[in-house]
């Protein structure tokens, strides 16, 4: 901690180093990259005037291309890549070399994009590509081998590779290009898209530079290491980034990722105070609202980001979750179509489409459109999830073996996916390993609190009563230690739990606990009645064994749980 | 063309931000190839061609049309090899075109015979010709600008990567020697292109081909799918397959079809995982098509569910996972059941009893079921099926045989009746194999004969004379054992030898039907290593042999121990296999397992207890109608009666089995059996020693032709027991050479055996 702190400490440092690469990417077209940096920069105190970083002095190529830069730089910055390459042809400079590169990578680019739509074919859309890439690799690779390359044309260097396909290059270069260029977040994101794993992630060898937390919290997030990542934004904010909208928004899509749905939604309110008029990062939060069935603040986060631009595949999801939770679904399904066709790569908006068409109970679109996503990203859960979800509402439940399977393999520790594969393997009676499920969504730990009264009932079909008493126990300690809403919530399944275990102690001749049990019960509408049968029953056989059984049970009164002490994590009872 | 921006309205089938052309029935599109291909059908309706080269011509049309995009040098080949002149023409248009300029190709597709004004040419609109003009013309004409230019941009590469350096103006096809252009060109554009892409080649091998248009797709995919199903052998190989299809699923991720072939490719390699996933790809995918299709949401729709749940039964099936396989059928027949469908039901019921029969379990009733419904419903092909399956249930039940020949030979009407090949083919496989079981080797090889000389029967085979089914690999196993039994690979250059690598050929080892000769081969190696005395040879076979079939293995090592006098050893093994066959119901072998205890029985001298064994197997066998394992057994019966005094009786017995024997078994059977009538002989004739002569004379005779038999077999220790017999003949009827020969003929092989004799009498 004390040693992120004396890296942290010279915020002066780290605020002159940002306000120049803000330059550095500006004049070379890097918008995303000057956006991110311009956005850290004022998170942080502004510098005196005398402490302001001079402009980098010109060398003599500089001044000799700075004419067809200028000229260049505006016809880039209109659109006109072709004609902004022309221009730079003969320059000689680094800068003027970056952009003559990076334009006619951005024209291929468009190009491409172009001929998509006029193909001469189904089967050759595919083959449509930046025809540019390969000459430009070819003339990249040489400088590089030369070492004639800046930071700036490494990046671009690695992203050429990138799209080529060729993944353990582009790494290379990457960390090559930071090396040379630390400041260039754009090279950061480039190399964590390219990072598959931890291990990778640790032989990688990174700069020792403050913007390396930035980019490790940032890979925890993608990688689902929940905890590092939330423990490196909070470095970072105590080093003094407290007021950088950028951590805030992903501290909240972490929260959102472990679905602590409350902190999560404090961020993001947090977010819009301070930055009302983002967009990024909207549709998560409008998730959140969704899954809090928070339908006023939905509405009005819709209706203001309409205003700002309606045309984001951000706005379009947000609209699209708004109409779900008002249970239009067609309407909702038009929105999402309406992000895809702003992006078809938008992954989250094919998943929620095909959660609106299982809603419409239109499960051939929506088996299409979890297909999509999961062509887009294999690694969807949700996309896999439901796609099972979709099987089970067909009555195929062996066939949703399959996608939960799969689901599950993608979010080991996610308790919806073992439930629903749990109840997939009871409808096959197969109980064995429905029981191993139900107990291991219970031991992850279990956010619909329904596998435990899955896996007692299952027991209890079973006559292995022991067993379903002792899950009984232990859902209704679950219920009651969280709080009295999920009390509300559920409680015809407690006054099931606590009839069930009534009678299990009334057969054992556990009587104080048997009227506890009993009493309970009566708080509920539905199993009053028969706890009051109870509590007669238990005072009658009281009343025949009176005396002589007195001091008999005594001892075990004081027992709460006498129950057959089996320890939690014994599952030899589960195993067939 | 249909662009995304003439449809307003959002399609489900949209991928990155292109429109599926599928949704608006455009299934080809010009490509220069087609071009090429246009201006070949011009060239032959307006010039004057002989007879015979357009005859050539013609029959080159349609594989032409359908084969996928050929390069340039490719086409003319082999257009040049059915008529050169019309090539050269062909080859001048597309000059004309890709050298001049865009109006040129205009031009060209301007003045096609239109189809609807051409009535009393080829090109008339329903003919083939015709309709493959009208819809390259209608494909052309909806092309927009910037597409008609990348057209006429396309047409130039392809042909000008042809002619690698059509420089200088000079027009090489013109001056060029024809022949020699085609090699040199096709060097220089190889030459050229390693040049300009020597960085990145593993990008670039499949885009060579070029793109498949939608039609030549599905003829690629049903042909490689109808290679996989009869023969794997000529199929792509399935690394190169699963790359094609991987190309193909990326261009166009919406085609289903390939998601299915590249689960039966992944079945090819066993490769669970994948399989299941494509299976499972396909049907999500088919799923939306069926509902898109004209029938009711319903049918398409719940229809392909269905047949969704049964394919992943048969999947899990295929590899052995039968309680998944029984979870997912359950399933499958719940949905079909739900809705009605008797067919999908049908289906069900014969996977089921197929199921229960891999299981181990008896599924006769379910069976009959199955056929008696099948029949209800008019499907012949599950009904015959069915009927196989109880015909094979019933030939290890040990049913009366004629019954079972009745039922084959009246599948065999309906089978040519519905001309159903495949099952044709299954039939006589069966056949085959039912008569080899009843030791009937000439009608067995017959039925084999009969198999292979049959064409395919297919109403489209993609050039494939004759199928590489399972039933065509059963048949040349059963084929080469028999030729093994015969000896002929001495014969007939090694013919057995020469089947297996055949079979090695057809069926490499990693495909489904391998194990079937591999087992075989290894079955004639060790029976010929055991026949030859090379024990420590056949030794390591077994555990091959173990690997392939439990069973089997059991019982080559049961006999390899017996060989080796481990005897205590080899009998344990003996009673737990017939423990387990008799489980299994395995009439035949445990028969087998029979006799080799009867023999263990000898070893220790117990002949009286070898006898009920012997006849309890001999009851066996004549109820199973065995009659090869019968006569075996005759042959064991009437060596322990030899042995325990009553060689008369023996001798009656043995005149019984001689005739089948001689008929129908093994060289090495003949031989044992002849040996043993001359010891029968001997025998008998040392009772009586009036008639000595006479009795020692046809003794000798016998002796002979079992001596001939041995030495076929290269099987020395018989040989040298028959010297040792031979001998003594001799010299009791008073022949001093014959006799001093035979001795040094046994003397001989006694010292290159090395091995001490066993007592002659002691074996069969």
């Amino acid at each position: 901690m004390a040693a992120l702190c004396s890296e942290f400490g010279d915020l002066l440092q780290i605020k002159k180093q940002l306000i120049s690469v803000i330059s550095l990417c500006k004049e070379r077209g890097l918008l995303h990259s000057a956006k991110w940096a311009s956005e850290l920069a004022f998170a942080l105190d502004p510098l005196p005037k005398d402490e302001l970083p001079p402009t980098s002095p010109l060398t003599e190529e500089d001044a000799q291309d700075l004419d067809a830069l200028t000229l260049a730089k505006s016809y880039f910055d209109l659109k006109e890549y072709d004609r902004a390459a022309y221009f730079l042809k003969g320059c000689r400079s680094q800068k003027a070399y970056f952009l003559y590169m990076y334009s006619r990578y951005l024209s291929g680019e468009k190009k491409k994009d172009d001929e998509t739509v006029d193909s001469l074919g189904p089967l050759e859309k595919g083959q449509v590509r930046n025809e540019a890439l390969r000459e430009l690799r070819v003339e990249l690779s040489k400088k590089h081998t030369a070492g004639e390359l800046d930071g700036f044309t490494l990046y671009l260097y690695g992203v050429v590779l990138r799209k080529l396909d060729l993944p353990k290059e582009a790494v290379d270069v990457f960390v090559e290009g930071i090396h040379a260029l630390p400041l260039h977040w754009g090279a950061w994101l480039e190399l964590s898209n390219l990072v598959t794993n931890i291990e990778m992630l640790k032989s990688l060898s990174l700069p020792d530079c403050w913007i390396k937390d930035f980019f490790m919290a940032h890979m925890y997030t993608e990688l689902q290491m929940i905890k590092e990542a939330l423990q490196k934004y909070q470095n970072l904010i105590e080093a003094g980034f407290s007021k950088s909208t950028y951590i805030i928004s992903q501290i909240a899509v972490a929260y959102h990722n472990i679905r602590d749905i409350d902190q999560a939604l404090a961020l993001f309110n947090e977010l819009r105070e301070q930055d009302p008029y983002r967009i990024d990062n909207m549709d998560t939060f409008s998730n959140l609202l969704y899954v809090k069935s928070m339908k006023p603040e939905l509405s009005y986060l819709a209706h203001n980001l309409v205003e700002i631009d309606k045309y984001r595949v951000e706005t379009c999801c947000v609209i699209g979750n708004y109409y779900s939770l008002r249970s239009q679904h067609e309407k909702a399904a038009l929105y999402f179509q309406r992000a895809l066709k702003l992006n078809p790569r938008c992954l989250g908006a094919w998943t929620l489409m095909g959660h609106e068409y299982m809603e419409m109970k239109n499960t051939s679109a929506a088996i299409q459109a979890y297909r999509h996503a999961i062509e887009v990203n294999k690694r969807d859960y949700r996309a896999w999830y439901g796609l099972g979800q979709t099987y089970e509402i067909l009555k195929m439940p062996f066939y949703c073996l399959y996608y939960y399977r799969k689901a599950h393999q993608l979010r080991p520790n996610d308790s919806r996916m073992l439930v629903a594969l749990g109840e997939s393997y009871e409808k096959l009676s197969q109980q064995a390993e429905a029981k191993k499920c139900y107990w291991r969504a219970y031991s992850v730990g279990d956010v619909e609190k329904m596998a435990l009264l899955k896996l007692a009932k299952l027991h209890e079909q079973l006559n292995e009563s022991d067993d379903a008493a002792q899950c009984y126990m232990l859902y209704i300690q679950d219920i009651f230690s969280c709080g009295s809403c999920q009390e509300q919530l559920e409680h015809a399944e407690v006054s099931t739990a606590l009839r069930y275990l009534g009678q299990y102690y009334f057969k054992n001749k556990l009587y104080d606990e048997a009227s506890l049990c009993a009493q309970r019960c009566c708080d509920y509408n539905d199993a009053r009645e028969e706890g009051k049968a109870l509590l007669r029953q238990i005072s009658q056989v009281r009343d025949q064994i009176e005396t002589p059984s007195a001091d008999l049970f005594a001892p075990l009164s004081n027992n709460n749980t006498p129950v057959r002490r089996v320890s939690p994590l014994n599952l030899i009872s589960f195993t067939p | 063309m249909a662009s995304v921006h003439e449809s307003l309205y959002f399609n489900p089938m949209m991928t990155n931000g292109v429109v599926h052309a599928n949704v608006f029935g455009i299934k080809d599109w010009v490509t220069p190839y087609k071009i090429s291909v246009l201006a070949l059908l011009y060239e032959m309706t307006a010039s004057k061609i002989t007879l015979p080269e357009r005859r050539r011509l013609n029959k080159l049309i349609l594989p032409l049309q359908q084969g996928p995009d050929l390069t340039l040098g490719q086409f003319l080949k082999t257009v040049e090899e059915c008529c050169p002149q019309t090539a050269y023409a062909v080859k001048l248009r597309l000059h004309e075109m890709a050298d001049g300029e865009l109006k040129d190709m205009e031009y060209f597709f301007s003045t096609l015979p239109t189809p609807f004004t051409a009535f009393d040419t080829e090109a008339y609109k329903t003919s083939v010709v015709g309709l493959f003009m009208r819809h390259m013309l209608l494909a052309y004409n909806k092309l927009s600008f910037s597409q008609v230019y990348k057209l006429y941009k396309s047409l130039q590469h392809y042909y000008h990567s042809h002619y690698a350096k059509p420089m200088d103006g000079q027009v090489p096809a013109l001056v060029a020697d024809d022949s020699e252009m085609d090699l040199t060109s096709i060097e220089d554009t190889v030459g050229d292109r390693v040049d300009k892409e020597e960085l990145d080649t593993p990008l670039h091998e499949s885009e060579l081909q070029g793109p498949l248009s939608q039609k030549q797709a599905e003829y690629f995919l049903a042909r490689q799918a109808y290679l996989l199903k009869n023969d794997e052998n000529k199929a792509l190989k399935p690394a190169a397959l699963q790359e094609e299809l991987n190309n193909m699923l990326k261009f166009n991720p919406d085609f289903a079809e390939a998601h299915y072939l590249n689960y039966l490719n992944s079945m090819r390699v066993q490769d669970i995982f994948l399989s299941a996933h494509s299976l499972l790809h396909y049907f999500d995918r088919l799923i939306l098509s069926g509902n898109d299709g004209k029938s009711n949401g319903d049918e398409g729709y719940g229809r392909s569910l269905r047949y969704a749940a049964l394919n992943l039964a048969s999947l899990h099936c295929r590899f052995g996972h039968y309680q998944q396989a029984d979870l997912a059928l359950q399933e499958a027949i719940r949905i079909a059941q739900e809705s009605n469908d008797h067919v999908c039901l049908q289906h069900c019921l014969s996977w089921l009893y197929t199921l229960e029969q891999m299981k181990g379990s008896d599924s006769t009733v379910l069976t009959e079921d199955s056929v008696k419904m099948a029949a209800h419903f008019c499907l012949p092909y599950l009904a015959s099926l069915g009927i196989q399956s109880l015909v094979q249930q019933g030939a290890t039940q040990g049913k009366t045989a004629h019954k079972l020949m009745d039922a084959l030979k009246d599948t065999d009407i309906l089978h040519w009746k519905h001309s159903l090949s495949e099952l044709i083919e299954i039939s006589l496989a069966q056949t085959t194999s039912i008569w080899r079981m009843y030791g009937k080797s000439t009608m067995s090889l017959q039925q084999a004969q009969l198999l292979l000389n049959m064409s395919s029967l297919e109403p489209v085979n993609f050039g494939v004379q004759q199928n590489n089914t399972e039933g065509f690999a059963v048949v040349l196993c059963h084929l080469a054992e028999l030729h093994a039994e015969q000896v002929c690979f001495r014969v007939l250059g090694c013919s057995s030898k020469q089947i297996i690598l055949h079979l090695k050929e057809q069926f490499p080892p990693h495909t489904q039907h391998a194990k079937l000769w591999m087992l075989c081969d290894l079955k004639i190696q060790f029976e010929r290593h055991m026949n030859e005395g090379k024990y420590h040879l056949a030794e390591p076979l077994v555990t091959a042999i173990a690997a392939l079939n439990q069973t089997e293995g059991l019982y080559r090592k049961a006999q390899v121990l017996k060989a080796l006098n481990r005897n205590t050893e080899a009998y344990h093994i003996l009673q737990q296999l017939q423990a387990r066959c008799e489980k299994a119901k395995c009439t035949e072998m445990v028969i087998r397992v029979m006799l080799s205890t009867a023999e263990l029985h000898w070893e220790s001298s117990g002949f009286s207890t070898a006898l009920p064994v012997l006849l309890q197997a001999l009851a066996l066998a004549r109820q199973h109608h065995l009659q090869s394992l019968a006569s075996e057994t005759i042959l064991h019966l009437a060596f322990t009666q030899l042995m325990l005094g009553v060689p008369e009786q023996a001798l009656n017995v043995l005149h019984e089995a001689i005739e089948p024997i001689l008929a129908h078994r093994a060289v090495m059977d003949k031989g044992r059996a002849m040996l043993l009538a001359a010891r029968c002989q001997m025998a008998v004739a040392g009772f009586k020693p009036n008639r000595q002569g006479q009795a020692a004379a046809s003794a000798l005779d016998t002796l002979n032709e079992a001596a001939a038999y041995f030495s076929q077999l290269n099987c020395k220790e018989r040989l040298r027991d028959v010297h040792y017999l031979q001998a003594q003949l001799h010299r009791s009827l008073g022949q001093i050479l014959e006799s001093n020969k035979s001795a040094m003929l046994f003397r001989l092989l006694d010292q290159e055996l090395q091995s001490p004799a066993p007592p002659v009498s002691m074996r069969l």
